[in-house]
């Protein structure tokens, strides 16, 4: 508004008057916008606040009449936390495309999927071979081989898809490498369809890893063992990569300012690639733990996971790592503690992964742990 | 704010995407456009209104576009069976091993000379096992006006999604395998079905668990689909009727791979077995899950008859021993199912038993059709076939003591066609072994 005011005034000095009163008039204009949004700012901060206050209500009188056993809350905390760590590893892929791209990778979830479907054939490899009938040693080397072929698998896909489906459209309007990747999540769905079929391919767990052990009354199966320490160290590997590294740091640089980047000599295409590059080979990775852990692996099978990771990178603050792993923790745990604390049935488990979301970008839309972001991002 | 109303728009259409996931049938679309001459467009379905826009002359009609009430084959096509067959979705093997089933029953019937001289065609679409597909293949069914009749759906959802499509538009169908009670129905005179009602299977499943097994406190658990909650309630129902005590009533949906959050809530009340309604894999899942899950340690896997298969079998692998399965078996014909067999592996390569168990039903549903249609059809002056659609639906619904694979079909005045009783199974090295119900020694 500004810039065009200063134009008019340099073209005609004749109609200051009736100038001052435009002027006057589209400030109340966004005054009264602006009152607007406020009070529907505060109306939804109050519903809200409605909602929270049923929810704690309605927690405590279920616990209370139900009065699990505590071990029954831990065992809950071990499901979310599992879950949770799945969820993290592809939410960081969402948030670490979103950070330097501020596009949304839809396919993402199809990424970790085609990472499965690799480290199936690599695991009935690993079978055929007699690797999984070895002793202890031999059967670690190849489910470690089995984890890095899927996340390779995975890593070329997404790298494939940053350059099919999203190189060409980067200066683009935001909308359209969105819808790109829709394209690109539905197209990598039903090619996998086409070539390996409808029926589910099968995880055989080696006998190394079924089973699980106690603490106390607790199970912990060991595939849900492996899948959070494994994403704690994979987290921690990335967040070496990103902060310690000269690539890490060309990230954080092209992230901040693409252009400045550039001119610092930063080649902005390889650290996309790279970027894409880290967030496949995480969800690769999380792809056979969920092969190995819920033992089936189908073409539709990275489409809700990518939902949840990214609205758990939504809720952690989109672009921000840390964020990501916390808003999956948090997202997973109320998807397991969730429907046993409100007594509701666990069919409707999504709804309150959705009403979280929703209640955090009423009250931070910035995310948990998200920043505002620099100005050229807004 | 671009930044929030792009996230808003990204997070909308998420909660789309999830909604559209897991819908409930949608409402019928518009049908398509009907590929021959129709009266009315829009409105394929509707009983003749205006005889008069169609040709009068049935001498130079070559293309079938004679009153809607009846469907004209002329000289040199075929007779069109639609079939509907969840060859996608959640049972895509038993999907395959029912349409194997028809095209077999198609070769028998065109081996035997078709009708006067006319042969049989399937027309195969995916159902897909879902309501929403079944629709879209009804609509394509109904705006055809060469359908004759459809076997299928496989799926109750499924059948769900094409009955009123069906009945709207006077075409006949008979599922195989669609066990939800409410597929057929006092209102829908073209519904039928060879597979037995899940009224009759939830009951004798309660029956076995509370007799037979002796147990009186079980979990019911659901996979969200119109068939798998549906048995589930029926076993409920009968169960807590006996006298035992249900105590959870848990869902998850189709395609869910973790169910320890539910099973976790289960085992907190310690029940002797676990009911599931619904299809193999998450019948699979759930069965090697809940070994790793407190206070479900000793109890006992029951799945129904979606999920009786090799499928269940290669992916619970180990879990699955001791599991109870129950099925809605036919009568079967030894003597007329290995002649069956030996065709069906001859041309498929596969045995039938590997795939799913409907094969028999599907084998049935056609030859119920075409039994009908030789009831009905008449040749014109000219050489066409005519079928009248309401003389198909009633001649249908009239089958009286036809021999088929599973067994002599009557159909009862709403449309049950079935032969046979529930059979219950367990897994014993790594096989199914009938431990109760109809025809057991």
């Amino acid at each position: 508004m500004s810039l065009s005011g200063t134009g008019r005034r340099g073209t005609c000095d004749c109609g200051r008057q009736f100038q001052s009163d435009i002027v006057s008039q589209s400030l109340a204009v966004a005054t009264s916008l602006q009152r607007r949004a406020q009070t529907t700012r505060w109306i939804a901060r109050a519903i809200a606040l409605l909602i929270c206050a049923l929810v704690v209500a309605r927690a405590i009188t279920v616990s209370l009449a139900e009065s699990y056993p505590l071990t029954f809350w831990a065992s809950q905390l071990v499901n979310g936390l599992v879950l949770g760590g799945v969820y993290a590893l592809v939410a960081l892929g969402y948030t670490l495309v979103y950070g330097i791209l501020l596009m949304i990778n839809f396919a993402h979830g199809e990424v970790m999927m085609i990472g499965g479907v690799a480290g199936f054939f690599a695991l009935q490899l690993a079978q055929a071979l007699g690797w999984m009938r070895g002793p202890a040693g031999l059967v670690v080397a190849a489910l470690l081989i089995v984890m890095g072929i899927g996340m390779i698998g995975a890593m070329f896909t997404g790298v494939a898809l940053e350059r099919i489906a999203y190189r060409p459209l980067r200066n683009a309007p935001r909308l359209v490498p969105l819808i790109s990747a829709i394209g690109a999540s539905l197209f990598l769905q039903y090619s996998v369809l086409l070539i390996f079929g409808v029926s589910p391919l099968v995880y055989q767990r080696p006998a190394l890893i079924s089973g699980g052990f106690r603490i106390g009354p607790v199970f912990i199966p060991y595939t849900g063992l492996i899948i959070f320490v494994t994403s704690l160290a994979l987290m921690g590997a990335l967040f070496v990569i990103v902060q310690r590294t000269r690539l890490g740091r060309a990230m954080r640089a092209v992230a901040a300012d693409r252009d400045t980047a550039a001119l610092m000599g930063v080649d902005v295409n390889q650290i996309i690639t790279f970027t894409f590059l880290l967030g496949s080979a995480l969800a690769g990775a999380a792809g056979v733990m969920l092969g190995f852990h819920n033992s089936v692996i189908k073409f539709n099978s990275g489409f809700i996971p990518g939902l949840k990771a990214f609205t758990a990178a939504v809720m952690g603050g989109i672009g921000n790592i840390p964020g990501a792993m916390v808003g999956a923790l948090v997202l997973g745990i109320a998807e397991s503690i969730g429907p046993s604390a409100l007594g509701i049935p666990a069919e409707y488990k999504d709804i309150i992964a959705f009403v979280l979301l929703v209640l955090v970008l009423i009250f931070r839309p910035q995310g948990l742990l998200g920043e505002a972001l620099a100005e050229k991002k807004v | 704010m671009t930044r929030q109303s792009f996230l808003l728009f990204a997070t909308s259409l998420t909660a789309c995407a999830l909604l559209a996931a897991c819908a409930a049938p949608a409402q019928p679309a518009a049908p398509a456009q009907p590929a021959a001459l129709t009266p009315a467009p829009d409105q394929p379905t509707q009983p003749p209104a205006e005889p008069t826009q169609a040709p009068a002359e049935p001498t130079q009609a070559p293309a079938p576009a004679a009153s809607p009430g009846t469907v004209v084959i002329p000289p040199g096509s075929k007779i069109r069976i639609g079939g509907s067959f969840a060859l996608t979705g959640p049972i895509p093997d038993p999907g395959k091993d029912i349409r194997q089933g028809a095209e077999i029953a198609i070769d028998d019937a065109n081996a035997a000379g078709g009708v006067n001289g006319f042969l049989f065609e399937l027309v195969a679409e995916d159902g897909a096992c879902s309501g929403d597909q079944g629709t879209v293949v009804g609509n394509k069914f109904a705006a055809d006006p060469t359908i004759v009749a459809v076997t299928g759906g496989t799926c109750s959802g499924e059948t769900f999604g094409l009955k009123p499509i069906l009945q709207k538009a006077r075409i006949p169908f008979v599922s195989p395998s669609a066990t939800n009670p409410a597929v057929t129905s006092e209102d829908c005179d073209v519904c039928n079905r060879v597979a037995l009602s899940d009224g009759l299977q939830g009951e004798v499943d309660a029956d076995f668990v509370y007799n037979k097994l002796g147990f009186r406190k079980v979990a019911v658990m659901h996979d969200s689909s119109d068939y798998g909650k549906g048995v589930a309630e029926i076993f409920r129902d009968a169960f807590q009727k006996l006298g035992g005590e249900v105590v959870a009533f848990e869902g998850a949906k189709v395609g869910d791979t973790d169910f320890r959050a539910p099973l976790t809530k289960i085992g907190s009340s310690q029940p002797e077995l676990i009911f599931f309604g619904g299809y193999a894999t998450e019948a699979a899942l759930i069965t090697q899950q809940m070994k790793e899950v407190a206070g479900l340690e000793n109890a006992k896997f029951m799945g129904v008859d979606g999920a009786y298969t090799q499928q269940y079998l290669d992916t619970a692998g180990a879990a699955a021993e001791g599991a109870y399965m129950s099925f809605v078996a036919g009568d079967t014909q030894k003597d007329k199912f290995d002649v069956f067999r030996e065709k069906y592996i001859a041309k498929f390569g596969v045995e039938p038993e590997k795939l799913g168990p409907f094969h028999g039903q599907s084998y049935d549903s056609v030859l119920l059709i075409v039994e009908a249609i030789k009831k009905v059809a008449q040749t014109d002056s000219a050489g066409n076939l005519v079928i009248d659609r309401e003389a198909l639906i009633k001649a249908i619904r009239g089958t009286s003591g036809l021999k088929g694979i599973t067994g002599t079909l009557t159909c009862n005045p709403i449309g049950e066609c079935g032969a046979g009783g529930v059979q219950v199974f367990t897994v014993e090295n790594g096989a199914f072994k009938q431990v109760f119900g109809f025809g057991l020694q």
